[in-house]
């Protein structure tokens, strides 16, 4: 131990002494993490352009001012945004295609000459739908020698909320791949700008809906969910479409679908309670097995529920009679190939040539949307002379983002309830529409009709004042 | 006869920590390295792989497997030194995490949290995880082998449903709560004394979250291996491994079997729910999804990767397991630039790189489905897959069973057949 001490102490001396010896020319090396000496051609430029923003603000949009200050993650030639995206979890099926479309968009993007005259770089990162290694990920993204001006996707509500605070930090905007409804309070999340409407206004419209124009005689609801964040949001959703309309809530099974568990209790209930309409937030394969065992127990209720819930792939199964007959699909956005609108028919024609060989899916419209959005925010910042990071997230405060009819149009500056999307779509599923095989060359559907002829928004919506999560903790 | 190699002349002389004079050099430039591994100092910045680590991503990988080393090395107790294999190891791990988040967490109208500071939350989460080890214990110590991984692998659903039954600690499924961060206070005032989760300037040095969490963690890391390997060498130490070995024989010779299980239970536990709180504070936000299944296979794999029983082999292991991944992808994507540009290699890079579709190769860089080429992504999951299935066949032992066969054949040399 004598030795090991001395051992010790010798180091501990030799330690100091290198500390002592390096501290100059430490200071000038690691300073690259604060904004200062290292980056000074950027830097420098900036004092002189501060005031040309607010000039530039007022001609602007259609015409680029000559000078564009920036930061991190911008060039002379390039942008670089980033995706931290779950390719290798459990929701890399359908996040591989949003980023497949994504990816054609910027493709395209630059093909037309980019943005400002600045090539983008799209560059994504698997997160495994991991929240370390989210943050691993972001930690690279973030980076101010070598990461992005803009994430224009984070994959997962936890992963999202873990880097929220970062966020602010970093002076780092992001869109984040989720629909919870806590991501507009700005307490939350104020760097995340969310697309679309939430999981809880999406019930709301889809039961004041179905009730209305599909139930006939007095409507009896049942309301089944996972438990947590994605089924108590949809399921509160339902509940408060309920209480406003007046209907009877039959069977309550928020957050009793359990996955994994044996779910013969909730179908139990379920066709105990008499109920004619279900509403429903869990994932596909849960809803094929509540609808399965409802309908073997005799059940013979309509069925709909959350985005996520539905997959177009289930018209596949054995359970594409059913899903035809009594399950109307809701979501954020239009599914491939729906609606007549001119957004849809860009998105296709670009998809045919960028990907034609892809199967079909409803999820290349999140990831096209995704960087519409994007893509417009970049493009007002510029516009305003300014793609630093604070310079984009001010240009994605006063931006309003036209999605061309895909989804509802989109902005995020001013007051909460002023900008809240509350629009949602429905759409009646026909099977025979529907070619597991087919693949995007031939156009094609993917066996959903929209209903109604563009978003529906329910008048309990309309009226909703947003003050926070439909459904927190506890 | 002093410096003769495997010559001991006591007890004492053969249980030291590090027996060799060359040992005792080679930890003491290990730990200088590491001392100044996450700055960009003249001369140890030139060390590739020390440079490459030192880089603020990288730095949070490093974190984390300083906290995987600790949760290792409380396995390695149980698994290595007791010899009793574990699949509920995320679950003490969760404990360890809730407890911390119950004691140090904000309380809100819909959480539970009553906001102490991290020297009650962290011995806490080790306290209470330890405790409910002890509690498991009776059950699990009466079943021995595959019997006994069934049973721990109970507790991980256990552990999920609980998460359930109390979203008032939990948070909602799926979204999780905030965790309390790596920060010292007296009580409950404003400003931390000691502040690891933000940037701020130490001494002459100006010094980044991730540095300073870095320092947090390797002075932990340090106290429980060193706690860890100084277990082996007493009494408890020799207890265990004596059951591991034989239990029978061990009971015959007057060893109380349930007493050491039920020890070796808490402290691996104790171990895990340190590392489980560490893990959730750095993160800030976790699902209550996080403790699952895969966490407790993943501790496993580090073992028998690393090797069981040995301090070093579940460092190495731990190293192994949490960083490959990112170097696979690191390698690929230099692979990718060179077979981009006409280096005199490029042909060779780019028979094994797809660069676009179309492109002959193995793996692609730009391709995310799964399929032909194998998007990288999926990539470091084959190659960790077959690493298990190639060391348990071939080596056993682990990455320490090489090191041994290395050594071994340098001691010997020349004459090492």
């Amino acid at each position: 131990m004598k030795h090991l001490s001395k051992l010790l102490a010798i180091l501990l001396a030799f330690t100091v002494v290198a500390v002592a010896c390096s501290s100059d020319d430490d200071t000038s090396s690691s300073s690259t993490s604060a904004p200062a000496a290292t980056e000074a051609p950027a830097e420098t430029e900036a004092p002189a352009e501060t005031e040309a923003p607010a000039e530039t603000e007022a001609p602007a949009e259609t015409e680029a001012p000559a000078e564009i200050i920036y930061d991190h993650g911008v060039t002379e030639d390039t942008i670089k945004i980033g995706a931290i995206a779950d390719l290798s979890g459990p929701f890399a099926p359908l996040v591989v295609q949003i980023i497949a479309a994504q990816q054609a968009y910027w493709d395209r993007v630059n093909a037309n000459g980019g943005i400002a005259g600045r090539d983008v770089e799209f560059w994504v990162e698997d997160n495994a739908y991991d929240v370390p290694t989210h943050l691993e990920r972001y930690e690279e993204m973030s980076d101010e020698d070598n990461g992005v001006v803009f994430l224009s996707q984070s994959t997962g509500s936890p992963h999202t909320a873990a880097i929220a605070e970062a966020l602010v930090e970093d002076g780092l905007g992001a869109i984040p791949l989720s629909w919870y409804s806590g991501w507009p309070d700005p307490a939350f999340g104020q760097n995340v700008f969310e697309s679309y409407t939430n999981y809880c206004y999406e019930a709301i419209n889809a039961v004041d809906y179905l009730a209305t124009n599909v139930i006939e005689g007095e409507v009896k609801l049942a309301v089944l969910s996972y438990p947590g964040e994605y089924g108590q949001d949809g399921a509160a959703g339902a509940k408060i479409a309920a209480e406003a309309l007046g209907i009877e809530v039959v069977y309550d099974g928020e957050g009793a679908v359990v996955p994994g568990a044996d779910q013969t209790p909730v179908i139990t209930g379920l066709t105990e309670s008499g109920a004619n309409l279900v509403w429903v937030t869990t994932g596909p394969s849960l809803l094929a097995e509540l609808m399965g065992g409802a309908a073997a127990a005799g059940f013979t209720g309509t069925w709909s529920g959350n985005s996520p819930t539905y997959n177009y792939m289930l018209l596949a199964t054995a359970l594409a009679p059913m899903l035809d007959s009594s399950y109307y699909q809701s979501t954020y956005v239009l599914t491939w190939n729906a609606g007549d609108t001119p957004g849809m028919a860009d998105m296709v024609s670009a998809l045919q040539e960028a990907i034609p060989d892809d199967p079909v899916s409803d999820a290349y419209t999140i990831g096209w949307t995704e960087a519409m959005a994007a893509h417009q925010i970049l493009e007002a910042a510029a516009a305003a002379g300014d793609l630093t990071r604070a310079g984009v997230i001010a240009a994605a405060n006063a931006t309003t983002v036209d999605y061309m009819g895909l989804a509802p149009n989109q902005s995020y500056g001013g007051e909460v309830n002023d900008y809240i999307v509350r629009e949602s779509y429905m759409f009646d599923i026909q099977a025979d529409l529907f070619d597991a095989a087919a693949t995007i060359s031939g156009g094609g559907s993917t066996g959903s009709v929209l209903m109604n002829g563009g978003p529906i928004v329910s008048d309990i919506t309309a009226a909703h004042v947003y003050e926070g999560a439909c459904f927190t903790a506890g | 006869m002093r410096g003769r190699p495997n010559l001991y002349t006591s007890y004492s002389s053969e249980s030291r920590l590090f027996p060799t004079r060359t040992q005792q050099v080679a930890i003491g430039i290990a730990f200088l390295l590491l001392l100044l591994m996450p700055f960009d100092l003249p001369v140890i910045d030139q060390i590739p792989l020390i440079r490459f680590l030192g880089d603020n991503s990288w730095l949070r990988i490093v974190n984390r497997m300083l906290i995987f080393c600790i949760a290792a090395l409380g396995l390695n107790i149980l698994s290595g030194l007791g010899g009793q294999v574990s699949l509920g190891h995320a679950f003490f791990m969760g404990v360890g995490a809730y407890t911390a988040v119950l004691v140090g967490g904000p309380g809100s109208a819909n959480l539970w949290g009553w906001g102490l500071p991290i020297w009650i939350w962290l011995p806490a989460s080790g306290v209470v995880a330890a405790v409910v080890g002890i509690l498991v214990a009776p059950a699990a110590v009466r079943v021995r082998g595959l019997y006994l991984a069934i049973t721990t692998l109970g507790l991980v659903f256990i552990g999920l449903h609980l998460s359930r039954v109390f979203p008032e600690i939990a948070g909602p499924g799926s979204l999780g709560r905030k965790w309390p961060k790596l920060e010292l206070r007296l009580w409950k005032e404003e400003n931390p004394i000691l502040d690891f989760s933000r940037d701020g300037h130490w001494f002459w040095f100006d010094i980044s979250d991730n540095q300073k969490t870095y320092y947090f963690l390797l002075a932990l890391l340090t106290v429980f291996a060193l706690w860890a390997a100084n277990l082996a060498r007493t009494r408890t130490g020799r207890a265990l491994a004596a059951i591991r070995d034989q239990d029978v024989a061990a009971e015959i010779m007057g060893v109380p079997e349930t007493k050491y299980k039920t020890i070796a239970f808490a402290i691996s536990s104790c171990y895990a729910g340190v590392a489980g709180a560490l893990l959730a504070s750095i993160s800030g936000q976790m699902p209550p999804e996080a403790w699952d299944l895969i966490l407790s296979v993943e501790f496993v794999a580090i073992l028998l990767i690393g090797g069981m029983g040995r301090v070093s082999g579940a460092l190495a292991g731990t190293f192994f397991v949490v960083l490959s991944p990112r170097f696979v992808e690191e390698i690929i994507e230099w692979m990718t630039k060179q077979a981009e540009g006409d280096g005199a290699f490029s042909g060779l890079w780019d028979s094994i790189i797809s660069l676009g579709s179309g492109d002959f190769g193995i793996v692609s860089i730009s391709e995310t489905a799964l399929g032909y080429p194998i998007p990288y992504s999926a990539l470091d999951e084959i190659i960790y897959g077959a690493l298990i299935v190639i060391f348990m066949l071939f080596e056993p032992l682990g990455l320490y069973g090489i090191w041994i066969n290395v050594r071994n054949y340098w001691k010997g040399w020349p004459f090492s057949y």
